[in-house]
């Protein structure tokens, strides 16, 4: 028992399946920690850039390392049209604000169902994949094959810009003062139009690019989505509302008690595992693991 | 002056009103609706398309031909469905809406065994016939109903004997049992397990594992750490590709590798490509079986520009073909139409079928390999359209 914990390739299975999360969720956390819009659409963005990067590859030959510009292009764009149609208005007016959080919450299921069916209508429900990069490549103990490898590093690396373009630049700061602070960041000059704009361009660019990065390792249908999103709300519960930091390490965590409690235990008991973390830390750290209990004054 | 015409044009409204409403009835009782639930979301979509396509096909083709034959009129198939969004609970209140609000005419089957099992109480409540496709339980063929058959030859009971006699035949001494914990794959572990024993095969590894299975690494780490020679994995086409894309990842060397449910559909080996090759896996049905099986798979490409399922498309069409025949002979009675379906011997693209019970034992139990990218029929024997291969690389 040991020897399999110890080994490469289960920190490895850990790695990916934190790798995705993590990329799921931070689109997922960005919208909700600067607008409080609870996007339970989100994975159905993934889905789209699944679709996307199949048909790509399957009627145009183009390999999915590079759709993954046209993708992530994609859901940027739908993003800035989703903001500029649907929810700067919404967003700019006081008493909508106040509501927002639970009529997000319905728009979006809306939305979800309507693109699902729409997804079905358009592809039918029947599963779409393709084969690439399928040899196994080794690197020491560990064997994987070259998609899932290059999944797990696109992922990584895309966590990393985002993180680093939230910390470092500009309009990244811009739209960390809006998580932490909506008012004050108004008070003191942050343009908080561009910052929402930013985040759903950001969120949902992510969203179809984690999309394509599944299509490269498992099969698309239009009702992928639905758990990709479950997914990624109890990664975002489990660091914390609006929590980038804690979205990324809740992610891994979540990646690690799956694969790690799966083997010391049972495969059939990975749902336990799975929500009795999320139920435990409800409990003792409502506000998520490097979330911060509000203070109202 | 003006109250007059206001009467005759009243009159003439209703006269009008009156018509369309008869033409209308005319027209209703013209057209055959046919009612069913489809997992259309949840974990079974992926699979139901199949089904679906199916059904789509033969109503096609039924209606090209001026509709199914009832009591010696045509009358045009339209098709009554809803969404049971995977949920075996909402099939059945599905089921029974279809029977007592839209009073349709006649059932198609839902898919899934779990959905099945959900829905024949309703059937038996009110002794509606219908004909199961993609399913099969021996817990319900002990209940012995009265309102379902089965067209499948895959019985567990059967699957599992004929598994273990495959397994036997090829030299294969020890094997790794891969469970997933939906109902099929369950009864299925339940007979094979001593079926295994009785053959003299060692059962190695014995896991059971959730349907919404997410990674395998830890239970294949164990799966290679016991070396058998093959891995049964009794999964469905969701974590089908999952079970393949791992194994051959971490290279699990076992020559032969059954995959319950999920090869025989066309994306499989679109997805894995050389890894799904020489997969074993359940069906007994290959275009070659019949001229009627090589017209049903060329009008399913014609239509969906893919393959059929070989398993799910296959027995949801015979069930069509079965409905249809028993129809044509006992009309829309039903207790005539159950006689008919339980007495009757049907001609289907699946050869000659009769149920004893509620089960088709005239079909024998198979198994399919898929061979260069092509499904080849292995066992029994006697049918077999390639010779069994080893799966000796990924």
């Amino acid at each position: 028992m040991l020897e399999t914990l110890a080994a490469g390739q289960l920190l490895f299975a850990a790695l990916a399946l934190g790798a995705l999360y993590a990329l799921v969720a931070l689109g997922l956390n960005l919208v909700y920690g600067t607008m409080r819009l609870l996007n339970v659409a989100h994975g159905d963005l993934v889905m789209l850039g699944g679709y996307a990067t199949y048909w790509a590859f399957a009627a145009a030959g183009i390999p999915p390392l590079a759709a993954v510009l046209l993708t992530a292009s994609g859901g940027a764009a739908l993003g800035a049209g989703a903001y500029r149609g649907l929810f700067r208005r919404l967003l700019a007016a006081p008493r909508a604000t106040a509501r927002i959080e639970a009529n997000s919450l319905l728009a979006f299921f809306g939305l979800s169902v309507i693109v699902q069916n729409l997804a079905a209508l358009a592809f039918t429900a029947t599963p779409r994949g393709y084969e690439y990069l399928s040899g196994v490549v080794r690197i020491g103990e560990v064997a994987v094959t070259g998609g899932r490898l290059a999944a797990v590093a696109l992922a990584l690396a895309l966590c990393a810009v985002v993180l680093a373009f939230l910390r470092r630049h500009v309009l990244g700061l811009a739209m960390r003062a809006l998580v932490e602070q909506r008012e004050a960041a108004a008070v003191v000059g942050v343009d908080i139009d561009r910052a929402q704009r930013a985040s759903f361009v950001l969120g949902f660019g992510t969203a179809a690019v984690a999309g394509t990065l599944l299509s490269m390792t498992e099969q698309v249908s239009p009702f992928m989505g639905f758990p990709i999103t479950i997914a990624a709300f109890v990664v975002v519960i489990l660091g914390g509302l609006g929590r980038i930091e804690g979205t990324l390490a809740a992610a891994f965590l979540l990646g690690a008690i799956e694969t790690y409690g799966v083997a010391l235990t049972s495969p059939t008991y990975r749902s336990i595992l799975v929500y009795g973390l999320f139920v435990t830390v409800l409990l003792v750290r409502p506000q998520g693991l490097l979330g911060r209990r509000a203070i109202v004054r | 002056m003006i109250a007059r015409r206001r009467f005759v044009a009243g009159v003439g409204a209703g006269i009008a009103v009156a018509m369309q409403s008869r033409l209308a009835h005319a027209a209703s009782t013209m057209v055959l609706r046919i009612g069913f639930s489809i997992a259309k979301t949840g974990i079974f979509a992926t699979a139901a398309p199949s089904q679906l396509n199916a059904y789509e096909l033969w109503r096609g083709q039924v209606n090209g031909r001026g509709g199914l034959t009832v009591a010696g009129t045509q009358r045009a198939v339209e098709f009554v469905q809803y969404d049971d969004q995977s949920n075996p609970t909402q099939a059945a209140r599905i089921y029974e809406k279809l029977i007592v609000q839209d009073k349709v005419d006649l059932l198609l089957a839902p898919w899934g065994t779990p959905t099945h099992v959900a829905i024949t109480p309703v059937l038996e409540r009110f002794g509606f016939p219908m004909i199961g496709n993609t399913a099969s339980s021996v817990k319900l063929r002990e209940l012995r109903p009265g309102n379902i058959w089965f067209v499948t030859a895959s019985f567990p009971d059967r699957v599992a004997t004929a598994l273990a006699k495959m397994l036997q035949a090829n030299g294969v001494r020890s094997v790794a049992l891969l469970t997933n914990l939906l109902p099929f794959g369950k009864e299925i572990k339940g007979f094979l397990e001593p079926a295994l024993a009785q053959a003299g095969i060692a059962i190695r590894v014995n896991e059971e594992y959730p349907p919404d299975i997410k990674d395998m690494t830890a239970l294949l780490t164990k799966v290679k750490q016991a070396a058998p020679d093959g891995v049964l994995a009794l999964s469905y086409p969701a974590d089908s590709p999952l079970y393949v894309r791992q194994a051959k990842e971490l290279r699990i060397t076992a020559t032969f590798q059954f995959v319950l449910i999920g090869p025989a559909i066309d994306f499989f080996p679109k997805l894995l490509g050389s890894a799904a090759s020489d997969i074993v896996t359940l069906g007994e049905w290959t275009p070659a079986r019949n001229a009627r099986a090589r017209a049903f798979y060329d009008a399913y490409v014609a239509k969906f520009s893919e393959k059929p399922d070989y398993l799910d498309s296959l027995l949801s069409y015979v069930s069509c073909e079965i409905l249809e025949q028993a129809v044509g002979k006992a009309g829309l009675d039903r207790d005539r139409l159950r006689a008919a379906v339980a007495h009757g011997t049907f001609e289907t693209v699946n050869g000659t079928i009769r149920f004893t019970g509620v089960e088709n034992t005239v079909t024998s139990t198979g198994f399919l390999q898929l061979q260069d990218g092509e499904l080849q029929q292995v066992w029994p024997p006697a049918e077999a359209t390639a010779k069994y291969r080893p799966k000796t690389a990924w």
